[in-house]
């Protein structure tokens, strides 16, 4: 099975609050001094649900990763955990995209690199967290899309997909080529082991510029949209005390409150 | 008229003698090349540099028994015992080689008996085998009334025990009924003369004497050609082996790690009995079954089923038992699985790597570097941790340090401003670079002692750098987990980082960086002066640039840091510090120095789960401290700290106990009233 994953480099999410600043003239947020940046939590379980692939099937495992030249670290991570190869695609003008033109330049990069049986992507960035790529590369590519996977499971030409509902869980048969959206719950993502951490550490990414993959101006020129505001939410705690006679009374009251509120 | 010159039977003695000696050493020699070819199944070592000095090692630990007399405390005296049974011993196997085997075998006792040689060296035996004989007595008494926590009573010790006594009993009674027999009146040898003189009042016939002289010279003979044969069989193999295994021990860091080789391998680290060292094998005989390893293992004594001894043991009875089939070039599917079977993971993850057992260990087994070649098959081949291991080396990996949730960001964060420090920038060259180490630089509790120590460096006038957020963890906890390659990346980053900033000395206030940087790194191609800072601070005293003016009246404790002390020898220093401060008293816990017991974070066990339903190691060590009714334990290791600090939160002790760093003292003492 032919596999190609996106994953985007973050700033690491497990910064402590205080650090987290941003630039409301500019509308973006400013990478605190000294913290190197991660890859997106979904998108590494989606390199994990490849490489679970890959395992039971095999077949190639290529990683993608949209972002400044750093994003080569991502990549390399991910072929340490499993994958064959990996490109980021960084062009000036690829700055500042929405999820529209992101997913267009994915498409672009996947049309060039060809055959392919599946598409993983995390389910939303852990930076911004639209969760829109993923939906709107399958739309491009003309390919169905699943989202909010917590398991993937090869069947025949089809895809088994376990998906995350709001109360429990769904199971959904998809043809392949498909795109599946990756959620946390696919579980602890491996370690890379053995002989691949050197293999990565080594490796040279190739970056690829708008010109090698055919993105077109006109289409990176179109925004759907834009960030009026950005700020950082202040937080107000209030606590009130339900009082009560007993335990059982003070619970009673409690409850009569959250009921109330909600 | 030696035995041996009499006919048995139509049979002359010396056919007799020399059949039995043929077929005793026989299976002596075919049990010892078995064992020695089971041994070179073992991964290649060289262990063979610096003969000399190693032969020196040798001597000096075996023949005045240092090996055994360094194990000696108050309360455990059996080093001396072995001590004298092992002399004594000596003289005995010296006399059977001189009087049985030259002097029997070899026909010349018309040249040996009676001479005044012989009466000499009768005479020490005697005293030697008195000596001998308390040994044994005391040692049955341990063993088998007392029974002290290390030792089990076991078949294999009764029969040593009963053998030994009846070796030394017999030895009298040979010289008492060769005397009797042969109507010779002497002083000396006292007890065999002794019993020559009961015996020739008896009034037995000379005929009776002479043949129960016969028999019980040729019972001593079997007896002990019985000995040579039983002894590369049980666990007394140590008699042979251990002076070898002290010969071969490492010369270098205690726990001697290799950089595994860049070749794509099927595996990594040892998943079967061969993937050891030779000398890892080696160290599987040499076990005597002390179970001072035991005895000692923080874990063992906080109640997981980690012990020392038993994966030493297990894994000898694992290379006996597939041992023959792997010489035959076969590979056997029903065989134990080494981890899994032999030795349990649980066991593999509970190891603090201490260095308790291989301190106490009078034969020089190398426990530690087992432990970690098995981590390293897990982790490298087969992708098996525990899931707090995973995210600690997913985080080594990923971030370049284990602390995931920071609360606190490398110094090039907000308070470097107030300090004025040198943080090295691109192209900037410094000698003595400050290594402040992954929690010195994260975390909270951490961050205070390392703003202490950059202003006890400044006040002393020590012109220092620091690396700032190019500072990535020294790779310990990687290694210790047995993600060598990881450790390997990280390893070659940082000495290529010291090199690009010419950096001649590094200090630091981690013993594990300490270790790490010092002895490790050599290996990766850094070498490099490594200093830790209670050393720094002991010779900056001693030169009289850091007054320690302030009394302080705190009861203080100090505690010993494994990778500080025991493996690096570092225990005078902190204590010459604090002692200078005027009126600071130490109260010593018992375990200290060498002893000093495991604060339950190294090797990994920072972050990895202990064993559900057992006593954490640090809340252990705590009831050391409360012992001593010091109010304040001082201890020179971030880790040690954050230890104490958890147990102290976690036994709601903050009003009556404080742990701090030894920095942290020092500048207290500083202080200008």
């Amino acid at each position: 099975m032919n596999i190609i994953v996106c994953v985007k480099q973050v700033i690491d999410p497990e910064i402590p609050p205080v650090k987290f600043k941003i630039d409301p003239e500019k509308k973006e947020v400013v990478p605190p001094p000294g913290v190197p940046p991660v890859i997106s939590v979904f998108d590494e379980r989606a390199v994990e649900a490849a490489c679970r692939l890959k395992d039971k099937q095999g077949g190639t495992i290529t990683v993608i990763s949209l972002g400044p030249e750093k994003a080569s670290e991502v990549v390399k991570h991910s072929i340490a955990m499993g994958a064959d190869e990996g490109y980021v695609l960084n062009d000036a003008a690829f700055e500042g995209l929405d999820s529209f033109g992101i997913a267009y330049v994915l498409s672009k990069a996947i049309a060039k690199i060809g055959a392919y049986d599946l598409v993983l992507c995390g389910r939303q960035s852990a930076d911004w967290g639209s969760g829109q790529v993923g939906s709107i590369l399958a739309e491009i590519l003309g390919i169905p899309v699943v989202t909010l996977a917590c398991d993937i499971e090869a069947a025949d030409k089809n895809i088994k997909v376990k998906r995350v509902v709001k109360d429990g869980y769904e199971m959904v048969e998809a043809p392949l080529p498909s795109l599946v959206t990756v959620s946390s719950e696919l579980g602890l993502p491996r370690l890379p082991a053995g002989m691949r951490i050197m293999i990565a550490a080594r490796k040279q990414v190739p970056v690829w510029k708008a010109a090698d993959i055919g993105a077109e101006a006109s289409e990176l020129d179109k925004a759907h949209v834009e960030i009026t505001k950005l700020s950082v939410p202040t937080r107000k705690t209030e606590c009130e005390m339900i009082p009560g006679d007993s335990p059982d009374q003070a619970a009673e009251n409690l409850a009569a409150k959250l009921a109330e509120l909600l | 008229m030696s035995p041996v010159n009499a006919t048995y039977w139509g049979i002359p003695g010396y056919a007799i003698f020399w059949v039995l000696f043929a077929v005793a050493f026989g299976l002596f020699a075919w049990r010892l090349r078995f064992l020695f070819r089971l041994m070179r199944l073992g991964k290649p070592q060289n262990r063979f540099d610096h003969m000399i000095k190693r032969i020196k090692t040798m001597l000096v630990e075996v023949v005045p028994q240092w090996c055994n007399l360094k194990t000696v405390t108050r309360k455990d005296i059996a080093g001396v015992g072995h001590a004298l049974m092992f002399w004594g011993f000596s003289l005995f196997l010296l006399s059977y080689i001189i009087f049985i085997g030259l002097a029997g075998g070899f026909g010349l006792s018309s040249v040996i008996e009676q001479t005044t040689f012989e009466i000499v060296f009768f005479s020490i035996l005697d005293i030697a085998g008195i000596m001998v004989t308390l040994a044994l007595v005391l040692a049955a008494i341990r063993r088998y009334i007392i029974r002290p926590t290390r030792l089990e009573p076991s078949g294999e010790a009764a029969i040593i025990l009963v053998l030994v006594f009846f070796l030394m009993v017999v030895n009298v009674a040979v010289v008492g009924f060769g005397y009797a027999a042969h109507d010779i009146q002497a002083s000396w040898p006292p007890l065999g003369s002794a019993l020559a003189g009961y015996l020739s009042g008896t009034g037995l016939a000379q005929g009776t004497l002479e043949g129960v002289y016969q028999g019980v010279w040729w019972l001593h003979y079997i007896v002990i050609i019985g000995f040579m044969v039983y002894i590369p069989r049980s666990k007394h193999l140590h008699i042979l082996v251990s002076p070898a295994n002290i010969l071969f021990r490492p010369l270098g860091p205690k726990v001697e790690l290799e950089p595994i080789p860049l070749e794509e391998a099927e595996s990594f680290g040892a998943g079967k009995i061969q993937d050891f060292k030779w000398k890892d094998l080696l160290d599987l005989y040499s076990c005597a079954v002390c179970g001072r390893c035991h005895a000692n293992c923080p874990a063992q004594l906080s109640g997981k089923t980690l012990s020392p001894r038993e994966v030493v043991l297990n894994l000898k009875e694992h290379l006996l038992e597939t041992g023959p089939e792997l010489l035959a070039g076969k590979t056997s599917d029903k065989s134990k699985t080494m981890i899994g079977d032999v030795v349990t993971e649980e066991e593999i993850w509970a190891c603090t790597t201490c260095g308790a057992c291989q301190e106490e260990c009078p034969v020089s087994i190398e426990h530690i570097r087992k432990i970690i070649e098995l981590r390293r098959n897990l982790v490298l081949t087969q992708g098996k941790m525990p899931e707090s291991a995973q995210l600690m080396l997913g985080n080594m990996q990923l971030r370049g340090h284990p602390w995931a949730g920071v609360q606190s960001l490398r110094l090039r964060g907000d308070w470097t401003s107030d300090l004025d420090i040198k943080v090295l920038a691109e192209g900037d060259k410094a000698k003595t670079l400050f290594w402040v180490g992954c929690t010195g630089a994260l975390v909270e509790r951490n961050v205070e002692a390392t703003l202490a120590m950059t202003r006890v460096l400044k006040a002393a006038g020590v012109d220092f750098a620091v690396l700032g957020d190019a500072e990535t963890c020294c790779g310990d906890p990687a290694r210790r987990a047995g993600y060598e390659f990881q450790f390997q990346i990280m390893a070659e980053q940082n000495i290529e980082t010291f090199k690009k900033h010419g950096i001649k000395e590094i200090v630091t206030t981690c013993p594990h960086c300490y270790n790490t940087i010092k002895n490790e790194y050599p290996s990766y191609g850094g070498k490099f002066k490594v200093v830790h800072y209670s050393q720094l601070i002991a010779d900056l005293i001693g030169q009289g640039k850091l007054k320690l003016n302030q009394e302080i009246s705190a009861r203080l404790t100090y505690h010993d840091p494994c990778y500080l002390g025991r493996y690096n020898g570092v225990y005078q220093e902190p204590r010459r510090v604090l002692q200078s401060i005027p009126k600071a008293g130490i109260e010593e816990m018992e375990r200290s120095r060498k002893k000093s017991f495991c604060c339950g974070g190294g090797g990994g066990l920072m972050w990895i789960e202990e064993q559900p339903g057992t006593t954490k190691v640090n809340h252990v060590r705590i009831e050391d401290v409360l012992k001593t009714g010091a109010d304040t334990v001082v201890t020179a290791c971030p880790y040690c700290l954050q230890m104490f600090e958890e147990g102290i939160e976690n036994k709601d002790i903050k009003d009556s106990l404080k742990a701090k760093d030894l920095v942290e003292i020092v500048e207290a003492a500083m202080k200008q009233s």
